[in-house]
């Protein structure tokens, strides 16, 4: 909806557009608890926001000439009936415009995530901050400078074309991506706003993935995330503890995403593009198609991982080809593979790193290094589950 | 049983620190009680301190009404059936005013 009203309103009032939909729930939560849903609960908020939205565009004069244009425009919108089909494909249409008017050049990088997440998620400043591990005054701060970059670029709400489309898909793509990792990172036993980040990304994904941009990497990122996030139910325990890939039920994971993700797999396989989204999304397909652990084909997720370090040379992803070249050649040639990364920066502080070596060393029984290494661990930053999961470790590492 | 009155007093402006996803979350708390089968009715006042009237001396003085210096109001009321006071403070526990700050009054209705 906020989307929907910027593009009626102009980008440069998006705030004005986040403030009447703001205004809009207001008004339903004071009176719903109450009064009861209205029949059409949807088509009433859109009413009330698009005639608080006339209120406000009347009262605000900055909008000068174009006013009697704005508000006959939110007149027509405020009367669409609501069970209107073209209505709906109309804001599915606002929303697309708006996360690739938030992920344009001219908007710095790290103001793309939390802008989207503002203005098509309905996230809040606090939301983001507590979902990104930063400070509100910080989310507030980028978000004010990305609307005065939007004011003062005059960017808009049309879709660029060509060339330009393409790149600012990938700009689309990793912002999307990123709020997926993000979520994902950390575990959904500790902060329940996790998962909504992995949900909210899929769903820009799917978003994408449905327009008329027709790019096959827009479904290999889709297919990956569905097929991650249908992991999700099984990876914590009903104490919020952390299960490791080997000893979790399959049966716990959500067939549904499971199946949306191998529907955009099939989809990704168009032309001859292999992007590093098509090749996790392999690696993540290898994983969901097997029945139980033991059935698991890591000789193909090895070559997959080699795959995907060739497009990519990033130690996070050395580092997770690591735990595939245990399972085909054994813990002593994975211990080798990781020992380069010791020394990379981008892995300083990474407990993930500390806690892999150890669990290689365990499996080569020699514990007291082992304990070493998950002692160091507990030093990095880390969620409270995976910090219970260390210790666990640490304790099977001192009794051996 | 018995029926209760719960009056939920609250600052209007609240929620207004809330992100819309969060009203959304508040929202579907607040339906959630309501849809109760105990709820047997509910409705919500106006956001204004209202009036007061009162005769002294054979006199009748309206004044505004009791909230005009605090911004807690009485917001709306609910109906509930319940066995007793236990009972319908045990019920509106978990209503989600409380989450959100607001307080209730629980009134048994006289002959109920």
């Amino acid at each position: 909806m906020v989307a929907h009203l910027t593009r009626l309103l102009g980008p440069a009032h998006l705030e004005l557009a986040e403030e009447t939909v703001q205004e809009a729930m207001l008004r339903a939560l004071q009176t719903w608890p109450y009064q009861g849903v209205p029949e059409n609960a949807a088509a009433w908020l859109f009413r009330v926001a698009h005639n608080i939205a006339i209120d406000a565009v009347r009262r605000n004069r900055t909008l000068g000439q174009k006013t009697d244009a704005i508000v006959a425009e939110l007149f027509h919108y405020a009367s669409v009936p609501p069970d209107d089909p073209y209505l709906e494909d109309q804001l599915r249409d606002d929303e697309l415009r708006m996360i690739f008017m938030c992920c344009h050049p001219k908007i710095g990088r790290d103001a793309r995530v939390a802008l989207s997440l503002k203005t098509v998620g309905g996230f809040g400043v606090r939301e983001i901050a507590r979902a990104f591990l930063a400070d509100d005054a910080a989310i507030a701060q980028r978000l004010v400078r990305a609307k005065r970059q939007i004011r003062e670029g005059r960017l808009t709400l049309d879709m660029p074309r060509g060339h330009e489309l393409k790149q600012r898909l990938d700009s689309v793509l990793e912002v999307v991506y990123f709020m997926f990792n993000e979520g994902y990172a950390a575990h959904a036993g500790a902060d329940l706003i996790r998962q909504d980040l992995c949900l909210e990304a899929l769903r820009l994904g799917r978003l994408v993935a449905a327009s008329s941009i027709r790019e096959p990497r827009v479904d290999a990122l889709v297919a990956l995330m569905a097929l991650e996030a249908a992991r999700l139910p099984a990876r914590v325990d009903e104490s919020g503890d952390l299960i490791l890939l080997e000893s979790q039920d399959h049966g716990r994971w959500d067939q549904r995403l499971i199946a949306l993700g191998f529907h955009h797999f099939d989809r990704s396989m168009v032309g001859d593009e292999i992007s590093e989204y098509h090749v996790q999304a392999a690696i993540a397909a290898t994983h969901a198609r097997a029945a139980d652990s033991p059935s698991r084909d890591w000789p193909v997720i090895l070559e997959l991982y080699d795959q995907l370090l060739a497009l990519n040379r990033s130690p996070v992803v050395a580092l997770n080809r690591a735990v595939a070249v245990a399972k085909v050649r054994g813990p002593a040639e994975a211990l080798a593979a990781i020992e380069p990364l010791a020394n990379d920066p981008k892995l300083q502080g990474y407990y993930l790193l500390l806690a892999v070596r150890g669990h290689l060393l365990l499996d080569l029984g020699r514990p007291a290094e082992a304990a070493a290494c998950f002692r160091a661990a507990l030093e990095c930053p880390c969620s409270e589950p995976e910090r219970r999961f260390l210790r666990r470790k640490l304790e099977v590492a001192k009794g051996a | 049983m018995a029926q209760f009155m719960l009056l939920l007093h609250s600052e209007p402006s609240g929620f207004m620190q809330l992100s819309p996803d969060e009203m959304q979350k508040a929202l579907e708390k607040f339906m959630a009680w309501r849809n109760k089968p105990i709820t047997r009715d509910g409705h919500r006042l106006t956001d204004d301190p209202g009036k007061v009237m009162r005769s002294t001396g054979g006199q009748i003085r309206t004044t505004d009404g009791p909230y005009s210096e605090t911004k807690e109001i009485l917001g709306g009321y609910y109906t509930i059936e319940a066995a007793d006071y236990d009972d319908a403070v045990r019920l509106a526990l978990d209503h989600p005013t409380l989450e959100y700050g607001g307080t209730i009054e629980v009134r048994q209705v006289w002959g109920t």
